[in-house]
């Protein structure tokens, strides 16, 4: 049997939200989405993590993790016990810039699930207890962190790309210095400053066909407004620089590779996510195949182009067993020094694999409204995926190789390793890097 | 699909000549064909001496056949725009791919292409070898609590017992394998009367069929493999106790369950979402809130086909309460609820919860195909996805309390995995 031809149709478009501006300011984008009988809802808000006082870093995430804990109305769980009869499920991350809140439920019961989220939004009880009891949780979790490769690698990276005196530099939720002074009243307070309508943006997606639209955004067009959102900036990259986190008993260095490079709206920005794919992001991509494939390093090697709020951030991941780390960095350095341009059949099988993809990645209304929510979170609007769609098919092959070579100059990109550093400093310094080793506070 | 109790995917099943049995799931509204094959075959099937080999033999399977080169399946599925991975479990080991209804048929030519021949070097294989020794590094020797499943697992099974390993198997096995073992492998468990193949998404039936046929209709038809007996799991309950460079204590109860397909898995995982689910959940509000014993509460279930599965609950104490006393204030509670049972809401939450969980992931097409494969190996039966919501509305509050008592005993296995002094 002969292989088959592939016949791909037409290409897939992210659905076009209907936009509302609600009572109390907010945008909200609603996805009509038949079929999809778990809808979602996202609740993003614009608040930068550099709001954080210093001292109190970590409070952000304290208020997101606690605020379903209780309400004024429905205190010590039982808010959380109606949305769990409702069938909901709430989630939420705080990220650098923005902070979102979400839910999932059957559609036909959205009425009565953003009634209580809006509660949830609005009169949390934060009581001292349970700001405590996260208080505990976020310092464990940092303690996990701390003793997963993995976490350590990304955050020495984050360290040394923007320095210890930029917010993104420093841990996301915290250090247990940080995390111990936090109090009530502290995530009160952030709660009221922060947890405001202006600047949010609700989305919602699924099959609303059984429910009416404007009772269920109701009560979160009712959030009382108070304030204005805190203003969002963001910190320059430090020079480049080799980091070593030590790791005495690790078994494997994990490796952290990159740099900070134009974001979506840029003109280069469709031919960078192309480069991303075929240098890195495919299983066929060339680190990938050296790295694994011919020479068994490694699991495997991740990374790409990611967009960030205004700007955008090259990396390229993995773990090596140590006595090949260096070897290993060498390689993905020469293998970012690109010799041989990118051929076009790398980049129509990574437009083909970004474009062809798509559909699959946006399958659920948990899909859809996560996309939307990051894009919201950017101040991009949602019609931003079909026209970069359009902009993936326009680079050529030589568009691609020089795109990359502009914007990612291994000479220039920061190397965070976790691991053995005994062993990993004088290898790194043998393949002509100049490692530092990072105190125990990272 | 209906929300509620009452799911009506069609499914339609057809078996080859040669004892390839399909499940065709059509879903015209899909943007994507799942293809999900599911061989019979997993850790418990290993020799002596050579546990990782299903899964180590899982990697070769992308290392290139008669007609396609080693790494072209993984390179010329994503070239589509699709999605392409496999995994193994002690069970089974399941290949597959998410593609436009295009490259559904490019998609069954790869797969049926290495069920028909394999074609391995020795370059090819050494560097696998080496990738699934990373894997193994990277997922449990390089993570904190990386040989916790290991000790958990031995509280059930004598090391001997099929599933007295887990599927990554040992660095010294994986050293140990051979070209030889490769062939040898895939002769006795790699044909087409030892697989399933469900495709979900938008494809008609017949169409989907008459594919199947044309690519995997002239494979040879061969006995159905036999498996190993599954001797018994240990009985008696073992305590442990570790000392390790983590960051916090860790308290493990775990229990021996019944098989996979006992009627009595739904209830108990109805049971263990009720006690460890959430800040709501039984043992939280108890352990956690009333008690201050513990900081966290989870569960979890290993399932088995064969022989017995694992159930357990996981609890870490709060600063300076030691594990044994998490223990008792465990077993306390577990006790307690072996005479009330939950509530009527606290069964009703669970169930909301669970319907929804249900529903998500059987949203994807490629989820959905996993889950009717999973239904198929476990019950004999793919349409029983159908049936899962309306089994979980005839569980009542006596059968949830009834499967505490009778499986989650006074007597667990006990884990006690501590933080070294030192470690904080």
């Amino acid at each position: 049997m002969n292989r088959p031809t592939v016949h791909l149709a037409q290409r897939w478009h992210f659905p076009t939200p209907e936009l509302r501006t609600l009572p109390n300011g907010m945008r909200a984008q609603v996805f009509h989405l038949p079929g999809q009988h778990v809808a979602a809802l996202e609740l993003v808000l614009p608040t930068p993590l550099a709001a954080e006082p210093r001292g109190l870093e970590g409070v952000a995430t304290v208020a997101l993790t606690a605020i379903d804990e209780g309400t004024v109305a429905h205190p010590d769980g039982r808010i959380s016990e109606l949305l769990e009869l409702q069938g909901a499920s709430v989630h939420g991350v705080t990220l650098q810039t923005s902070t979102r809140l979400g839910t999932d439920a059957p559609a036909h019961r959205l009425p009565e699930v953003t009634t209580l989220f809006a509660e949830v939004l609005s009169s949390p009880a934060y009581t001292t207890d349970d700001v405590a009891h996260h208080v505990g949780l976020q310092v464990a979790t940092h303690d996990s962190l701390e003793a997963s490769p993995g976490a350590v690698a990304k955050r020495a990276f984050r360290s040394a790309l923007f320095g210890r005196d930029a917010r993104e530099g420093r841990p996301a939720a915290g250090t247990p210095e940080t995390l111990a002074a936090i109090r009530r009243d502290d995530v009160v307070a952030w709660h009221q400053r922060h947890w405001i309508p202006d600047g949010a943006t609700v989305i919602l997606a699924g099959d609303l066909s059984s429910v009416d639209v404007d009772e269920v955004l109701a009560p979160i067009g009712a959030w009382p407004v108070g304030g204005t959102a805190a203003p969002r900036s963001a910190a320059p990259p430090l020079a480049p620089s080799v980091v070593i986190a030590d790791m005495p008993d690790a078994v494997q260095a994990t490796v952290q590779v990159g740099c900070l490079t134009p974001g979506r709206r840029h003109p280069h920005w469709a031919a960078l996510k192309l480069a991303g794919h075929a240098i890195t992001g495919a299983f066929a991509s060339r680190l990938n195949l050296e790295l694994r494939e011919r020479l068994g390093y490694t699991y495997g090697v991740q990374g790409g182009f990611g967009a960030r709020r205004s700007d955008g951030q090259f990396n390229a991941g993995s773990s090596f067993r140590t006595e090949v780390a260096a070897d290993a960095v060498a390689r993905i350095l020469q293998g970012l020094e690109l010799h041989a341009p990118f051929t076009e059949l790398e980049v129509s099988d990574a437009r083909a694999f970004l474009l062809g993809v798509a559909p699959l990645a946006n399958e659920t209304a948990s899909d859809i409204a996560r996309q939307a929510s990051v894009l919201a979170a950017a101040d991009e609007d949602p019609t931003f995926v079909n026209e970069h769609f359009e902009r993936l098919e326009e680079p050529s092959a030589a568009d691609v190789t020089a795109a990359f070579r502009e914007h990612v100059r291994p000479d220039r990109v920061t190397i965070a390793v976790s691991g053995n550093a005994s062993e990993l400093e004088p290898a790194l310094r043998a393949v002509g890097l100049d490692p530092v080793v990072l105190d125990s506070a990272g | 699909m209906t929300t509620g109790p009452e799911l009506a995917y069609e499914l339609a099943t057809h078996t080859l000549g040669n004892g390839l049995q399909v499940c065709v799931q059509p879903d015209p509204q899909a943007p994507a064909v799942a293809v999900n094959l599911w061989y019979e075959v997993g850790s418990y099937d290993e020799q002596p001496g050579r546990s990782g080999f299903a899964h180590l033999f899982e990697h070769l399977m992308f290392q290139g056949s008669r007609d396609v080169a080693s790494g072209e399946h993984m390179a010329g599925v994503e070239a589509v725009g699709g999605s392409v991975n496999a995994t193994t479990s002690t069970d089974r080991t399941n290949y597959f791919e998410t593609v436009p209804v295009g490259a559904l048929e490019l998609s069954l030519w790869l797969e049926a292409n290495r069920m028909d021949s394999l074609a391995i070097t020795q370059a090819n294989f050494d560097a696998q070898v080496e990738v699934v020794k990373e894997e193994k590094r990277q997922r449990y020797d390089n993570q904190p609590y990386g040989d916790l499943f290991e000790l958990l697992v031995a509280h059930h099974f004598d090391a001997t017992h099929p599933y007295g390993h887990l599927p990554i198997g040992s660095m010294q096995d994986l050293d140990d394998a051979g070209l030889g073992d490769v062939q040898a492998f895939f002769d006795a468990w790699y044909r087409p009367s030892n697989a399933r193949l469900v495709l979900s998404g938008n494809v008609a039936v017949d169409q989907a069929i008459e594919l199947v046929e044309r690519h995997f209709g002239s494979l040879p038809a061969l006995p159905r493999p036999q498996h190993a007996e599954a001797p018994p799991a240990l009985s008696a309950p073992m305590v442990t106790r570790v000392s390790r460079n983590v960051p916090h204590s860790l308290l493990y109860a775990s229990w021996p369950t019944p098989p996979a397909a006992h009627v009595d898995q739904l209830a108990l995982d109805i049971a263990l979402a009720i006690l460890t689910d959430g800040h709501t959940s039984r043992l939280h509000r108890a352990l956690v809130r009333s008690r201050n014993v513990a900081e966290e509460v989870h569960s979890a279930s290993l399932l088995h086909l064969r022989a017995g599965s694992v159930a357990t609950l996981l609890a870490r104490p709060a600063d300076g309460v030691p594990t044994d006393a998490v223990a008792e204030a465990l077993r306390e509670e577990l006790a307690a609820f072996t005479v009330t049972g939950p509530t009527e809401e606290e069964l009703a939450r669970a169930r909301a919860q669970f319907e929804r969980d249900w529903l998500l992931d059987l949203a994807t097409v490629e989820a959905r195909a996993d889950m009717i494969n999973d239904s198929w190996l476990t019950h004999g039966d793919p349409t029983r996805v159908n049936l899962r919501l309306a089994e979980l509305a005839a569980l009542t509050p006596e059968d949830v309390r009834r499967v505490v008592g009778q499986h989650l005993g006074p007597a667990p296995s006990e884990l006690h995995y501590l933080a070294k002094e030192s470690s904080r």
